[in-house]
């Protein structure tokens, strides 16, 4: 069976973003790649923001912070406890962004085998329909700061 | 939809400039008057305050009447339209992940090094 690798983000509930995606190798690799700072420095960067710091222990009462720098000098991070780890198929964590405790989530992330690899399932929870608003808001511009850097080196190159 | 289109064009427009960026972010984080967003910014009142009008003609934001003060702040439906339009999380997501299959490929080929494809060196 061929899977179907689409990911899937829904608002559920007041609070909740859900975010599904299937990858085609078992939970045991899948969690490495989600632990592993090394591992997780080779997919968590975004151009044009490279990571400037990636560090995780994935054990109960360790905590986990991520970090980029933009060409301006500008940079944001996300960090925050991590509190119940179950190899290789369950993690919660709690995320911070810039450090703000007023826009926290508590993020749950479960790994099930399915027939030809793992279905990822990551549920954000925020403290109430605002906060998911706001995070939302600020991913939203972050998001487009992104994508108008790239506008630019595309324009600068002449297209 | 021609109208759906040219609000996008205007939400798009609002959205091109850093400044006006950073005032969303901040408004994200609850109403603020303009005093409250000059301050972080080495820019005019008269400038936020054009910003301001950009992003509320684009439906990003309203004003609030509150005695004396009108407070600005963010218009969630605006914001949860445009976050579905643009996807711009979920493009940032699936560009992750796109990287991580191919992280999870080169694990799954470094756990089994025999199993080589016929055409590699």
């Amino acid at each position: 069976m061929r899977l179907d690798l689409t990911m899937h983000v829904t608002q559920e509930g007041e609070t909740d973003v859900v975010v599904r995606r299937d990858f085609s190798h078992p939970p045991e690799l899948v969690w490495r790649a989600i632990t592993e700072a090394a591992l997780i420095r080779r997919w968590m960067a975004v151009e044009p923001w490279p990571m400037t710091r990636c560090e995780i222990d994935a054990r109960p009462g360790g905590t986990f912070h991520y970090e980029w720098a933009g060409p301006d000098g500008a940079s944001f991070f996300f960090s925050g406890p991590v509190h119940v780890v179950t190899p290789p198929h369950h993690m919660e964590h709690v995320e911070h962004f810039n450090g703000d405790a007023a826009m926290a989530s508590h993020v749950t992330t479960d790994l099930v085998a399915i027939s030809g690899g793992t279905r990822m399932t990551m549920v954000m929870r925020y403290a109430d329909a605002a906060a998911r608003a706001a995070a939302i808001a600020t991913g939203m511009t972050d998001g487009m700061a992104e994508v108008y850097g790239r506008l630019d080196a595309m324009l600068e190159a002449g297209l | 939809m021609e109208t759906a289109v040219t609000a996008l064009d205007q939400s798009f427009a609002a959205l091109a400039d850093p400044t006006r960026r950073a005032i969303l972010a901040r408004l994200a984080q609850g109403e603020a008057t303009v005093q409250d967003l000059a301050r972080p910014f080495p820019i005019s009142q008269p400038a936020i305050s054009r910003h301001l009008r950009v992003l509320e003609a684009a439906g990003l934001i309203e004003t609030r009447t509150q005695g004396t003060a009108r407070p600005r702040r963010l218009k969630p439906e605006a914001v949860a339209a445009l976050w579905h339009w643009l996807g711009q999380y979920r493009a940032l997501w699936e560009a992750r992940f796109l990287r991580l299959d191919a992280v999870l490929d080169d694990l799954a080929a470094e756990a089994t090094p025999t199993k080589g494809t016929p055409d590699a060196p």
